[in-house]
């Protein structure tokens, strides 16, 4: 494909699926794709660390999290200001946070690393609670008024009396998924752009990147900030949405860096598609278990549940434990690898 | 005058900081065994000692005495931390540096969704054939505890054991032969992979001690119950050098005592934060941590 043409294909693939989502009758669905679009722009952010520079973050929770605080605290600050402002403080402030852990982590590798980032997350989350107390909320957090639906929005879609709480998710849904395409459109542009191949070449051999004059420790920085704006701007549009910004929302704990790392390997490390994968996959993981569950004899009813009532609500985690080492040991590079190993399979046997 | 300063709230604080250092540093030790033996750092070291602690603990109640329970706790430790190493660690040597990793966060995931299936998250007390009363002193209390001496003992008795272990015995220079130089020892016929399996196996029995004191602790034993730990046992890991034993230990015994002192001084929650500023800092000053020499990597 061509690049030009390339880039079409994300633009109409992008409004097509705004316009799918700005349709979708569930209310329920249109909330799961609002989180679903940021969960995309979080992943590829991860993604774009470990596939493209090489180094791995346990700690993309507290970027969230500090994205969705300066984005509820400007709001609360700036009344009546556009969306759009608080997004790009929630992007700058992140992007700052990101440049301070990063240049520790420009001179780890990648265990110290890991290591460093997934402290970072766990601590985080104390700052607020304890720390500046009056101006960021303790442990009750920030609430700020909803993104809601304009007029125009309801004038177009509001054709035969559906709720307005729907339409407002719809609403949120198509903001997010809009959001969600111009990131992967911006990202699958920087992977061929000078600045990926620089990455690629550090991520592959960082002595031969040294010797064509590299800067080892910069070019692993720029990707560190990349990642904290990313995860910055996810967490600015969780918190738009719901309105809250708490040290207890689940997407700014550390289980939800380890989740964001297990969805990234699940997709395929490094994909652009794979992170789309990934996403939905996040958002409907509860589904997808009950649905795997109820049909492998393991659900509510069986004799298994009966003897463990506890099983249930764990079970969610134990498959994606499972999922996590299996992959990581099978099919390193997911399931977008496994389809495109399959494409190539199929290819080579109809052309024998 | 000695009943002054035992019972004086730095000494007491320094004492009760001590205890819970050895902790730390008994889980970072596990984290230096295993780094040092197969260059994996094992994220999964907190809930696998959990699992562990678990199966031997819950044996009480079925009228097993303490350190019955114990035994078989640090037995089954061995067994599933060298069970792991064959199954899932071995087929990812010498593969990318984050798939290891990413496995052991997957290990994480797993063993506290089972522990939490099979156990609940509900916390048990098992109880400890010490009291958890501190000692007096004129009608005041000091900083130390039965138990709490008790966890410093039987700590720095695994510690010891461990250094003995591996810088007395012929199996201990085997070890840090396969884990240094594997390919030389394989050329003077040293079984490299099954000394690393026994790295690991070693490394799980310490981490069932660290569980089984730790689950004395008042927070009792609970699925999540060494998450905080490994995080501070990775800090003290990698201050100290994640190749330094007496790093490990060292370093966990001066993070528990600023932790403890921080505590009682200003606040709980500032504690943790600490230690990570702590750990940024030594990082950014010395990437390869305070107690290791060199500075080489494995390219």
């Amino acid at each position: 494909m061509s690049g030009t043409f390339k880039r079409l294909a994300w633009v109409l693939g992008g409004l097509v699926a705004a316009i799918a989502v700005a349709s979708i009758q569930s209310g329920t669905d249109a909330a799961n794709l609002t989180k679903a679009g940021a969960y995309c722009i979080a992943l590829v952010g991860l993604s774009f660390l470990t596939g493209w520079s090489g180094q791995i973050s346990i700690g993309n929770s507290g970027f969230m999290l500090v994205g969705g605080y300066s984005a509820a605290f400007w709001t609360l600050h700036h009344p009546g200001e556009p969306v759009a402002i608080s997004m790009i403080v929630a992007i700058a402030v992140s992007a700052f946070v990101g440049l301070i852990i990063g240049m520790p982590a420009t001179r780890l590798r990648g265990p110290y690393l890991a290591g460093m980032t997934l402290a970072f997350a766990v601590a985080l989350p104390y700052v607020p609670q304890s720390f500046a107390v009056s101006t960021l909320g303790g442990s009750q957090g920030l609430t700020i008024t909803p993104l809601s639906a304009p007029q125009w929005f309801f004038n177009l879609f509001d054709t035969n009396n559906t709720l307005p709480v729907v339409i407002n998710s719809r609403f949120t849904a198509m903001v997010s998924v809009v959001i969600a395409a111009l990131v992967l459109w911006l990202m699958s542009n920087l992977f061929t752009s000078k600045t990926g191949r620089a990455m690629r070449l550090v991520r592959d051999n960082d002595v031969a990147a040294e010797l064509v004059g590299l800067h080892l420790g910069r070019t692993r920085a720029q990707a560190f900030v990349l990642t904290a704006a990313l995860s910055g701007l996810a967490g600015a549009l969780l918190v738009m949405v719901s309105g809250t910004a708490s040290p207890s929302t689940y997407e700014f704990g550390f289980t939800f860096s380890i989740a964001l790392l297990t969805l990234m390997v699940l997709g395929g490390i490094g994909s652009l598609s794979g992170a789309i994968i990934a996403a939905l996959l996040g958002v409907y993981s509860l589904q997808i278990t009950t649905w795997i569950t109820d049909h492998t004899g393991l659900g509510p009813d069986s004799w298994v549940s009966a003897k463990l009532p506890n099983l249930a609500p764990n079970m969610e985690n134990i498959l994606f434990g499972i999922l996590l080492i299996v992959t990581m040991i099978f099919a390193p590079r997911g399931i977008v690898g496994l389809a495109t190993g399959l494409r190539q399979k199929l290819i080579s046997v109809t052309r024998r | 005058m000695i009943a002054n300063i035992l019972t004086n709230r730095i000494v007491n604080d320094i004492a009760g900081g001590t205890a819970q250092g050895v902790i730390i540093g008994l889980v970072a030790l596990c984290l230096v065994l295993v780094w040092r033996a197969t260059r994996v750092l094992n994220f999964a070291q907190g809930p696998m000692a959990m699992f562990v602690t678990y199966i031997g603990m819950t044996q009480m109640d079925h009228h097993a005495n303490f350190w019955v329970a114990a035994a078989i706790s640090v037995a089954v430790g061995f067994i599933f931390s060298a069970l792991t190493e064959i199954v899932i660690v071995k087929p990812l040597y010498h593969k990318a540096e984050i798939n290891p990793i990413v496995v052991m966060v997957g290990m994480f995931t797993l063993l506290e969704a089972v522990a939490s299936a099979v156990w609940t998250n509900i916390p048990r007390y098992p109880t400890a054939p010490f009291s958890s009363i501190n000692f007096q002193s004129e009608g005041n209390p000091t900083g130390l505890s039965p138990l709490s001496t008790f966890q410093i003992g039987a700590a720095l008795a695994i510690m010891t054991l461990v250094a003995i272990l591996f810088n007395y015995t012929s199996l201990g220079l085997k070890l840090r032969a396969s884990a240094l130089a594997p390919e030389v020892s394989k050329l003077l016929g040293i079984r490299v992979g099954r000394l690393l399996t026994l790295g690991w196996g070693i490394a799980g029995a310490v981490g069932a001690v660290a569980g089984v004191v730790i689950s004395l602790n008042p927070g009792g034993l609970a699925p999540n119950m060494l998450d905080a730990m490994f995080i501070l046992g990775f800090i003290a890991a990698a201050i100290g050098g994640l190749d330094s034993p007496l790093g490990a230990l060292v370093s966990g015994i001066v993070i528990g005592v600023v932790m403890q002192l921080i505590n009682d001084y200003w606040n709980s929650n500032y504690a943790d934060m600490v230690a990570v500023v702590l750990l940024v800092v030594v990082l950014m000053l010395r990437p390869q941590g305070i107690f290791t020499k060199n500075s080489t990597r494995r390219v």
